[in-house]
Parts: C-alpha cells; structure tokens; sequence
C-alpha cells in the first residue's frame, strides 16, 4: 500500500540568508541577493557578478562541521552538510531512536566545487573532496544512517530529482525518512567563463542586483548563485507518530528527458510542456486546483519564452490565472541545488499563503504574458503548487507540493 | 635504519599528542596512550598516514606505504598509545618493519 508523502524539515542556505527565516523573511520582501563577485578577482570576466553566499557562512558552518572533517570537504559540501544538519533539527528528528536502515540520504550533485576556489586542498583530501558522493556520504556518517545513500546529478534539476527519488523510497514503503536536497555553486573563474563563452548568463554587471530579470523584455541570461536546500521526507503516519511539525505534502513528479539538444529547450516548451502535464497526472491533481507554479525562470531568452509556452500548453485559459514567479530572480541560479531550493519556497507557499514575487520585472514581454507576481509578494490561499526544475541536458523535473491539512 | 633514543620517543610522542589535539579540537590535556582514535577522538584512519608522511619527512625516513600496509593489517592501532609504538617501529625498521614478522 502506497503511503503519503510529508515535508517535516527544511532549511535555506542562499545569497538572502543563512537560516530557513532569514531567507523567507528576504524573499518575501523581494530582495536580490546579486552582488559583485569578491570570492576571487573577476575583473577579467565579462560577468562579474553572482549571488554569494553572505561571509558570516563560514563561521556558521564551523558551529556544524569539526576542524578535521571541514578540511576533507569543499565550501559546497560544508554548505550541503550544514543545511542538512539544520533540515533536522527542524524536524526534531532523534536519529538514536529510528530505525538506521530505514533512513536514506539523497542529494543532487552536480559537482562538489572543486575549483580554483579551493584553498588548503593536500594529496590526502584532493578526492574527498572531488567525490560526488561525498555529500551524501556525509550526511549518512553524520547521522550513522544506513538506508540507500547517493547522489544524482540532471544538472539543474539534480535536486529536484533527488527529492522525486525520495518522494518514492518512502510511498513505495522502502524507507521512513529520507534526506534529500542539494548544494552548488559555480562560482569560479574558469566556469564563468565558460558560461559567458556560452552566453548563457547575464552581462548586466551595473546595478548588480537588477540582472536577474526573468520573463521581462531586458532579460539576457541566468545570473550565477549559490546554496544549499535540504528537506527532511516522512511518511505521514511516521510523522503523526512522533508528533511532527509538518510543513507540506508532497503528492507526486514528473521526470522527463527532452531527448533534443545539450542546451537548448525543445521548441515551443513542448518537453517542458510534456513534463508538467505528466506531473498533474501523476500526482492525481486537477488542473484547476493548481494555485500557484514555482517556475524554473531562469531569465534566458528561450527558457522564459518556452516555459511560458508550456505553461499555457498544458493549462489553456487558466494558465492567465495561475500566479508564477521565479525565484531565481532574487537568489539567481543556483544549479544543482535550485530545485530543492525552489521546492522549499513553494512548501513555504503553501504553509504560509504568501506567494514570492519575480523581481525586476519592469518590462514586459508581449509574448510572455502570464501572471508573474511582478516585484511585489502577494496573499493567496492556495492549495497545490508546482515547482518546475529543466536543466541543461533536457533532465526536466515537476514536483507537485499540496499544503498539509489534518 | 635509527635506534630509537629517549629524544626521538619524545618528539614522536609530542607530535602525536600535538597532532590530534589540533585536528580532532580537544585539549591536549584530555589525550592518554589508551585514548582509542575512533571512538574518544572521532579521528579517522587518514590521519595515520598524515602522521607517517611527517615523521618520513622530519627523520627522512626510507619506508613505502605498502610495508606499512602490510605490518598494519597484522597489528591494527586503534588507540594513541598503539599509534605512537607503531611510529617509533616505523623509524627504527624503516623498510624492515615486515622483518619483524619472521
């Protein structure tokens, strides 16, 4: 017998805070978290800003990670296990009286930000700190769990993916919690570049906290963040049984591959289109209940333009009525951890009733006509939300959020 | 291939005791030879190796890590007592240390 799904931890480490309050507090406010870069010397980039993390990170990490088992780590694994660390004592878990082998650890790793941003790397900890598995690894050592433990990587919807995978471990009765989320950051001279020679990401250095403008007519590419989400995943009777705060229910996916180009989305957001409709199906949802879609949102040109399309593809007439923003507006992208990150605001947005803005969004699109929450958060009591994750590739994610009602 | 003298004990000694109370954060006063490196220290088997590549450097020492491999499997240290007897056999044998087996 299948079992529900509920979201009992969660925690935020973006550019707008270090805390899961600190971060809803600034994304409601509609912040940017968009700075120029000062982790290194960006003044022979053409890009020289990113969403970073604030500095005070590293003090709170040493709060989380001893001395000795830091320096086996990279910042992005200190920022995933930190934020998992956090994810549970939001959930109030006591690992000493669960059953270790019902517990299972999945994260999305794009990779473990080895770069030239590392400093202190020796031959001992250089694969340690290389290993994509390691934030997993981790975690399960943290906790001393002993359930399926691994990392997947689909690029920008890596976490996303990671939370699917878990949403099935616990309805298929394969394990009673599951940490899932991600952590990333690209943020190095050498991906920068390669970015730009992409032209995928946004020159817009002046003002710095205007680049990221998805689905407005300005818009020329992602800004580069960084961060960390994790949640903590129970079945709803485990939950109930050891009387958990319950932050929303997750009630199904969609994992699609668009089978067409590395980069680019297939035309006309018809895999995107795909992804969502199969979402809605499998979550047993209809589509007039949708309150509310946690888009991708990127600010690319195609990306806004066809997730746009897909959007009302798939919901005609309604799609006018469905409030979407994007969150990377104020946080920028944060690649393999966005889709844990976009799927805890959308768990937020269901708990709370508060619909995050798209920031910067000053000129519209005549082609991207949808309710974008412009600029400014609203009120909305809504029942069921979509978090759409796509990443380079064609690996497309839809989660299907409810909010949690006894 | 060193004779182990009183100083030599005492620097091994030093730098082990010195060592695991700056990695693991622990007072060096809280160490004893029968503190056991996993469960007291939370330290881990790569730090054994950390200790081996500074004594080779700071005695110059002629040993290849599979030597050591070897005697360790057959002699496992698991407490900071056993760690620094197994240095001090590590300088004295150097690449000999598998003849103590015979």
């Amino acid at each position: 017998m299948s079992k529900e799904v509920v979201i009992t931890g969660m925690s935020l480490i973006t550019s707008l805070g270090l805390s899961m309050e600190e971060n809803w507090e600034n994304i409601v406010a509609g912040k940017s978290g968009v700075r120029y870069i000062n982790m290194f010397d960006a003044s022979g980039l053409t890009t020289k800003i990113a969403a970073q993390l604030p500095p005070e990170f590293e003090e709170l990490s040493r709060k989380y990670i001893k001395k000795r088992a830091a320096s086996q780590m990279t910042r992005v694994t200190r920022m995933c296990l930190t934020a998992a660390k956090m994810a549970v004592a939001d959930s109030g878990i006591d690992f000493e009286k669960v059953d270790p082998t019902r517990c299972s650890v999945i994260m999305g790793v794009v990779n473990t930000g080895n770069s030239s941003v590392e400093k202190d790397t020796t031959p001992q900890n250089t694969v340690f700190k290389t290993m994509t598995n390691s934030m997993p690894a981790w975690i399960s050592l943290e906790y001393q769990l002993m359930g399926p433990n691994f990392a997947v990587n689909t690029a920008c919807a890596s976490s996303a993916y990671a939370i699917a995978f878990g949403y099935d471990m616990i309805k298929n009765g394969l394990a009673d919690i599951v940490i899932a989320g991600g952590a990333d950051s690209i943020i190095n001279f050498e991906e920068i570049q390669g970015f730009n020679a992409l032209y995928a990401i946004s020159v817009a250095n002046d003002p710095p906290e205007q680049a990221s403008k998805p689905f407005s007519m300005d818009r020329d590419g992602f800004v580069i963040g960084e961060g960390a989400g994790v949640i903590i995943m129970e079945s709803k009777e485990h939950a109930l049984a050891r009387n958990a705060g319950i932050h929303a229910e997750i009630s199904g996916y969609a994992l699609t591959s668009e089978g067409y180009n590395i980069m680019a989305p297939r035309k006309d957001g018809e895999g995107m289109a795909h992804t969502i409709e199969l979402a809605i199906k499998n979550a047993g949802i209809r589509k007039d209940e949708v309150g509310y879609i946690n888009a991708h949102g990127t600010s690319t040109e195609l990306n806004d333009r066809y997730e746009t399309m897909a959007i009302k593809r798939v919901f005609g007439d309604q799609a006018y009525r469905i409030p979407v923003s994007s969150s990377k507006s104020m946080l920028g992208h944060t690649i393999g951890a966005a889709g844990a990150i976009e799927a805890i605001i959308t768990a937020m947005s269901l708990k709370t009733g508060i619909l995050p803005p798209t920031i910067n969004y000053h000129q519209p699109d005549p082609d991207l006509d949808l309710d974008y929450i412009p600029n400014a958060s609203r009120t909305a009591a809504i029942r069921v939300a979509l978090s759409n994750s796509f990443g380079f590739g064609g690996h497309n994610a839809t989660l299907v959020l409810k909010k949690f009602q006894d | 291939m060193a004779s182990i003298t009183e100083t030599i004990r005492n620097e091994v000694k030093e730098t082990v005791y010195s060592f695991f109370a700056d990695e693991c954060e622990v007072d060096i006063a809280q160490i004893n030879d029968n503190t056991s490196i996993i469960n007291d220290l939370d330290g881990d088997s790569l730090m054994f190796l950390e200790l081996i590549e500074i004594f080779k450097k700071k005695y110059n020492l002629d040993i290849e890590l599979k030597v050591i491999g070897k005697y360790a499997v057959k002699h496992p240290v698991a407490t900071i007592g056993q760690l620094i007897e197994m240095q001090l056999l590590i300088i004295e044998h150097e690449n000999r240390l598998l003849d103590l087996e015979q």
